[in-house]
Parts: C-alpha cells; sequence; structure tokens
C-alpha cells in the first residue's frame, strides 16, 4: 500500500514536471513568432511615418518630391520580396528607406535654420526613435531565439523535446544581414573628403 | 568628466546577471528559512508551556515535525506572511509617488521635445524587452537627476523621473537610464525586496512578541527551558542586524542586475556610465541645495530603494534612520568596475 502510494506520487510528479517543460517550450516559441511579427510591426510604422514625415518635409524645404515615390515604391517592392519568400529582396529594399531617412538627416545639417527649429528637431527625433525601435525589433527577436535554443537543447528539456518533436523542435533563424552584406559593411569607412563626396 | 582616470572595457552582461540571480536565490532562500524556523520556534516555546517540564526538548521538536502536535505558530505565520505581501503588492505602486510633484506623459500631453523624447526612449526599451505592456511614465518636477520603477507586475510597472535628469543627460543616456529601470521591471525586483522586506518586518514583529513573553509572562515554571530563553534573547538581537545586512545585499545584488539588463537591452555600456558618472558629480556639486530639496520632499523613504542613484552616496542623507550607514546601492565605483569601467589609479570621485 505504502509503496504503491509513493509510486503513484513520483508518476504524478513526474508528469506535472513533464507538463511544465512542455508548456514552458510552447511559451517560448510563442514569444518567438511574437518578436518575428514584432519586426514587421516596426516596418510597418516606419513605411507610415516616414510616408508622413516627407510630406511635411517637402513644405519646408527644396526636397525632391520624388523622394515618396522612392519611399512608396521601395516599400512595394519589400511587399512583392516577402510575398515571394525572397529575404534577401525584402532586407535590400529595407535598407534602401534607412538610407533614405539619414539623408533626411543630412538636409537638417545644411540647413542651419532649420537645425534650430523646434518642428524639424521633432522630425529628427521621430526618425531616429523609429529607426532605433525597428533595430531593438530586432534584438529582441534574436533574444528570443537566443532564450528558446538554450532552453531546447539543454539536458532534461531535450529528452521532452524528443518526445514530442514537431511540436517542440522548431528552427528559427537568428535575423542576420547576408555574408556579402557583411563584408560590404566591414569595408565601409567614413570619407570627409570634400571631394570624395 | 568621462575617460579621464577609467579605462573602458567590454563587459559580460551574461554572466553578471547569472551570478546575481544566484545570490538572489541564496538570500531568498535564506529568507523564508529563518522565517520558517522562527515559527518553529514559537511553536517550541508554545508547546513546552503546555507539556509537563520532564518531557526533553527533542521529544517536542519530533512531536511537532511529524504533526503530531499541529505546529499552530509556523501556519499562523505563513498565512499572515502571504496575506501581508499581497496587500502589499496591491497598494505599492500608489504610494511610490507620494509628496512628490509629478505628472504623467503619453504621446499626447508631451508639452515639448524632451518630454516627447523622453516617452520615445521609454517606448524603444519596452520594444528591446519584449514586455507586453506600456509602462507608465511619470515626470517628477524636481532639479536632481533620479530615477525610479514600480509595479508588481508588468501591467502595473511605472518608471518616473525627474525634470533635473532629462534635461541634463542626452539622448543615450537618458536611454541607458531607462533601460536600467525598465530592468528592474522585467527581473521583478519590485515584488522581490517587497517580499523579502515585508518577511523582515513580520520577523521582528513576532521576534519582539516571543522576546517580551519571556521576559514578562514566566509563569511558575520558568526554569523549564533556560536553551530556549537563551536563543530567544540571543535571537532579539543578532536577528535584526543580520536582516538589515541581508535586506541591503538583496537590493545591491538586484542593482548590479539592473546595470547589466542595461547593457543587455542597450548592448552598449558607456551610456550608463556617463550618466552614472554626471549624476554622482551633479549631486556633489549641488549636495546642499539637493540635499534641502530631498529632506523637503515628504515620504522620501518609500522611493530610496528603487532609485538609480542613492543620495546617501554623496552624503545627502533624506531619512534619519540607523540603516543610512550602509547605502542600498553598491558603491559607484564598484558599480562602474561591473559595468566595465576601471579606475587607472585613483577615482576621481
Amino acid at each position: 500500500m505504502g509503496t504503491l502510494f509513493l509510486a503513484v506520487l513520483v508518476l504524478v510528479g513526474l508528469g506535472a514536471w513533464m507538463v511544465a517543460i512542455y508548456n514552458k517550450l510552447i511559451r517560448y516559441i510563442e514569444a518567438v513568432h511574437n518578436d518575428n511579427k514584432q519586426i514587421d510591426i516596426q516596418l510597418d510604422r516606419r513605411y507610415k511615418v516616414f510616408e508622413s514625415l516627407i510630406n511635411v518635409v517637402k513644405n519646408y524645404m527644396d526636397y525632391e518630391k520624388t523622394t515618396l515615390k522612392d519611399v512608396v515604391a521601395l516599400r512595394a517592392q519589400a511587399k512583392t520580396a516577402a510575398a515571394a519568400g525572397d529575404q534577401a529582396g525584402k532586407i535590400a529594399a529595407e535598407d534602401a528607406i534607412s538610407k533614405i531617412a539619414s539623408n533626411i538627416n543630412l538636409v537638417f545639417e545644411q540647413y542651419p535654420d532649420l537645425k534650430a527649429n523646434q518642428n524639424a528637431l521633432q522630425l529628427q527625433e521621430e526618425i531616429v526613435n523609429t529607426e532605433n525601435k525597428l533595430a531593438f525589433a530586432k534584438q529582441a527577436y534574436n533574444n528570443s531565439i537566443q532564450k528558446y535554443n538554450e532552453t531546447k537543447k539543454s539536458f532534461f528539456e531535450s529528452i521532452i523535446v524528443g518526445m514530442f518533436p514537431d511540436k517542440l523542435n522548431q528552427e528559427f533563424i537568428y535575423w542576420n544581414l547576408p555574408e556579402e552584406k557583411i563584408a560590404e559593411q566591414e569595408a565601409y569607412t567614413v570619407n570627409l573628403n570634400k571631394d570624395a563626396k | 568628466m568621462n575617460g579621464s582616470g577609467f579605462t573602458p572595457s567590454a563587459i559580460d552582461w551574461r554572466r553578471q546577471l547569472r551570478v546575481n540571480q544566484r545570490r538572489t536565490r541564496f538570500v531568498i532562500t535564506i529568507f523564508i528559512l529563518v522565517y520558517v524556523l522562527l515559527g518553529f520556534l514559537v511553536d517550541i516555546y508554545l508547546t513546552s508551556g503546555r507539556v509537563p517540564a520532564y518531557v526533553p526538548m527533542s521529544t517536542i521538536m519530533e512531536a511537532l515535525l511529524t504533526f503530531q502536535v499541529f505546529p499552530y505558530a509556523t501556519v499562523t505565520m505563513a498565512a499572515v506572511a502571504i496575506i501581508s505581501i499581497f496587500v502589499t503588492y496591491c497598494f505599492h505602486d500608489r504610494i511610490m509617488l507620494l509628496g512628490t510633484e509629478y505628472h504623467e506623459i503619453t504621446p499626447q500631453t508631451a508639452r515639448n521635445l524632451l518630454e516627447q523624447q523622453l516617452y520615445n526612449v521609454v517606448e524603444e526599451m519596452k520594444v528591446a524587452a519584449s514586455l507586453r505592456y506600456m509602462p507608465k511614465v511619470y515626470l517628477i518636477e524636481a532639479d536632481y537627476m533620479n530615477a525610479f520603477a514600480s509595479g508588481y507586475s508588468e501591467k502595473s510597472a511605472m518608471v518616473a523621473i525627474t525634470r533635473g535628469l532629462i534635461e541634463k543627460l542626452d539622448r543615450a543616456e537618458l536611454q541607458a537610464v531607462m533601460a536600467h529601470e525598465l530592468s528592474h521591471i522585467l527581473h521583478q525586483d519590485i515584488k522581490l525586496t517587497l517580499m523579502a522586506s515585508v518577511l523582515a518586518n513580520l520577523m521582528l514583529i513576532v521576534l519582539d512578541m516571543l522576546f517580551y513573553s519571556v521576559l514578562f509572562g514566566r509563569d511558575d515554571r520558568n526554569e523549564r527551558n533556560n536553551g530556549l530563553v537563551m536563543v530567544i534573547i540571543l535571537l532579539r538581537y543578532i536577528l535584526p542586524i543580520t536582516t538589515i545586512l541581508l535586506l541591503l545585499y538583496l537590493s545591491r545584488t538586484r542593482e548590479y542586475m539592473a546595470d547589466a539588463g542595461c547593457v543587455e537591452l542597450t548592448r552598449n555600456n558607456q551610456p550608463l556610465i556617463n550618466a552614472l558618472l554626471k549624476i554622482h558629480g551633479d549631486h556633489m556639486q549641488n549636495q546642499e541645495a539637493y540635499g534641502a530639496a530631498y529632506s523637503q520632499t515628504p515620504h522620501e523613504d518609500v522611493r530610496r530603494e528603487a532609485y538609480l542613484y542613492d543620495p546617501i552616496q554623496c552624503g545627502i542623507e533624506p531619512v534619519q534612520s540607523l540603516s543610512n550607514l550602509f547605502s542600498t546601492h553598491p558603491p559607484l565605483s564598484d558599480r562602474l568596475k561591473a559595468l566595465g569601467y576601471h579606475a587607472k589609479i585613483s577615482s576621481n570621485e
């Protein structure tokens, strides 16, 4: 009687512990999914913010009206690339939008009056804020992949993962730049010579 | 201010977080253990009053441990602890802003660029920490540079920052400070320190009751358990000091963790180092004015542990109490060192 009770107790404890690990891993997987979508949310937000920013900016200065068209075109390009599963194409288009943002900042530097202008400062703050949010969303995505991967691969948890591989064993790819892009960025230096520009 | 006399280096924030997490577990385990042991001591004391004097202590302990005699005191104390911790959680975030002049900042109510920037920075850190709720952001109208976070869960979380701080720090430094505060929320430090201090207070109350009942409530069989009385008297003097030291150790550990968490969120240790040096320098410079400002603000003691920078570290004592002998925060030089900023020969403090 005593041993039976003990055996049942041990089994129940073991079951509860397995359920806890299972639920934890599911929670982590969903967090990764959520953080992945967070990047998209920030990209979408950036597009909308820049669209309205450029609308404002072109009233202030002689900024080519084509810029807005560029952003819209690039955004469409990014969307089609994403739909076709072309990750590299998507990243390239998003990077191009980033460049436009830094161009706006460059324009600010050329107009000293504008730099003192409260509205212009506000726009600049908005751009920094938007770019930061996007970068932090990417970082958060990588963090949650790290958390999931290290739990999944550690001992005990890996046994449970082995029991339900199709539910618990997911492969997530860290957000990163393609190899050639990294090489290009590594080689990049700032050239402050006027003629070089 | 920065750069002179210091060599910056990288910091292994993952290790910092791990080490301090382990220390926290250690402290919390000790707290719960001591609390239960104290309950057990009360039970022994009560039971020994009810049984004949010749029953040895070991028999009483055995009877209590095997539930032959139900340990009423331990169970009651546990229940009281759970209820008081719960009640404290419910009311705590309301008292944190007590006595200060503050207003909430939202994108709609931001009155100028600085306030807008503050909100943006907190929102950026929220994205980096993947918090599910945006913490409330409060601005305190005060000249001194300080900030704190509160809230027992992500949902009720809030950060507060003084006007002096947002005016004197640049964007990156402000971001580092906010990352430090959000790390406190993320690590559930408010919950943890509240729990520890509630346990510590209850412990001292129970011990006092026990002590006075030994002193004045002696019945005719007062020679029954001299050993027990000795233990109680001894504990009465040792336990208060021990709990204060443990609480300080805990809150310092959590500060280190929040500093490491800041580096985790921003992946940069320089801004927080600059911010800490700036805040310290500013406090040193305006010591008298700030000392007056702190002491004129009522209820400064409820915020002390939560502050980014403990004003005691530059000689300002907002609250007069025994625990002022020790700071709730690690010394600035130790914090900078943990952040990867090593003093070359002597620190420039």
